[in-house]
């Protein structure tokens, strides 16, 4: 009995000494956070400055312009193989985050960039599942990496665009 | 349960510095670790905010307090607790077929799973030898 108490003032102790450094050495994020900065994703604006969310509308507005002026943008899937063969944005090419982080580590990105033959100023939007799904921001975060300075995830995902009766394509 | 003193200092150095490993990665980082547990879709964004800022440091302290023998069941102990909650993430996540990176090491991270839910077994294992080892 005395040694669970003792068990449980240590370990109280050492999450207290936790939240005081995770608190003290974060001070600024805190800040950050507290002033709403984080409300879409946890990215780091300064550090990825070339990403940025965008609403279904605006994504159908490149879309259709990939179609009349063909200034529109690349649209990348971040969902896995099978989601995405089921169903996709028409002309949206399939990069699964997953695969690509695994990948990364080995090839140094050599198959992304194989994948995205396009130059850097080259508009991308990328998407997943929508609600909660995150893979887009990782995703944009890998590309970002690689030089690409316009990527914009879509917020809503596949979800919405399909909610929203848009074009389709895939066999489902 | 394992009475070979020797090999419980082992059980104690491995687990002790992979957590203080895992925890620098993520203290160095915490955005992107938040971001890492926004991607198991299951906590809210406030919590795994919160989660990003001090989970890293308790990890830290408990492989730190492994390693130099002091507290040594209470940080066995919370270790212990991580790994099980680690695991049941992982398993959620494979589950719902949520294909993500673990976030476990930072930018070094591995993909979340079945063979990280065995990594994170093995180092419950040394934990949990540690943790039921007869205090002197």
């Amino acid at each position: 009995m005395l040694e669970t108490k003792r068990l449980i003032r240590e370990i109280l102790l050492i999450i207290l000494v936790s939240v005081i450094l995770g608190a003290a050495v974060n001070f600024p994020l805190l800040r950050r956070f507290l002033a709403d900065e984080f409300q879409q994703s946890f990215l780091d604006e300064r550090e990825y400055s070339g990403i940025r969310f965008i609403t279904l509308a605006e994504a159908e507005d490149l879309f259709a312009r990939n179609f009349q002026t063909g200034d529109g943008a690349v649209f990348i899937d971040s969902r896995s193989r099978q989601d995405f063969a089921a169903g996709h944005i028409p002309g949206a090419l399939n990069i699964p985050v997953g695969e690509l982080e695994s990948e990364r580590k080995t090839s140094a990105g050599a198959k992304l960039s194989a994948a995205l033959p396009f130059p850097e100023g080259q508009v991308l939007v990328v998407y997943c599942e929508g609600g909660d799904c995150q893979t887009s921001v990782s995703l944009a975060k890998l590309i970002h990496e690689r030089g690409f300075t316009d990527i914009r995830v879509l917020s809503g995902g596949w979800g919405d665009w399909v909610a929203a009766g848009l074009p389709a394509e895939g066999s489902s | 349960m394992i009475r070979n003193k020797r090999l419980l200092v082992v059980f104690r150095l491995v687990a002790g510095a992979v957590f203080i490993w895992a925890g620098v990665l993520k203290v160095v980082d915490p955005l992107g670790f938040a971001q890492s547990i926004m991607n198991y879709q299951v906590f809210p964004r406030t919590l795994a905010f919160i989660i990003a800022l001090v989970l890293p440091w308790v990890e830290v302290i408990s492989g730190g307090l492994l390693i130099v023998g002091l507290f040594k069941r209470s940080g066995a102990l919370l270790v212990s607790l991580m790994l099980i909650g680690f695991i049941g993430l992982v398993a959620l996540a494979l589950a719902r077929g949520i294909d993500t990176s673990c976030g476990c090491f930072g930018s070094l991270s591995r993909r979340a799973d079945v063979g990280l839910i065995l990594t994170d077994i093995g180092l419950l294992y040394l934990a949990l030898c540690v943790f039921f080892a007869k205090p002197k």
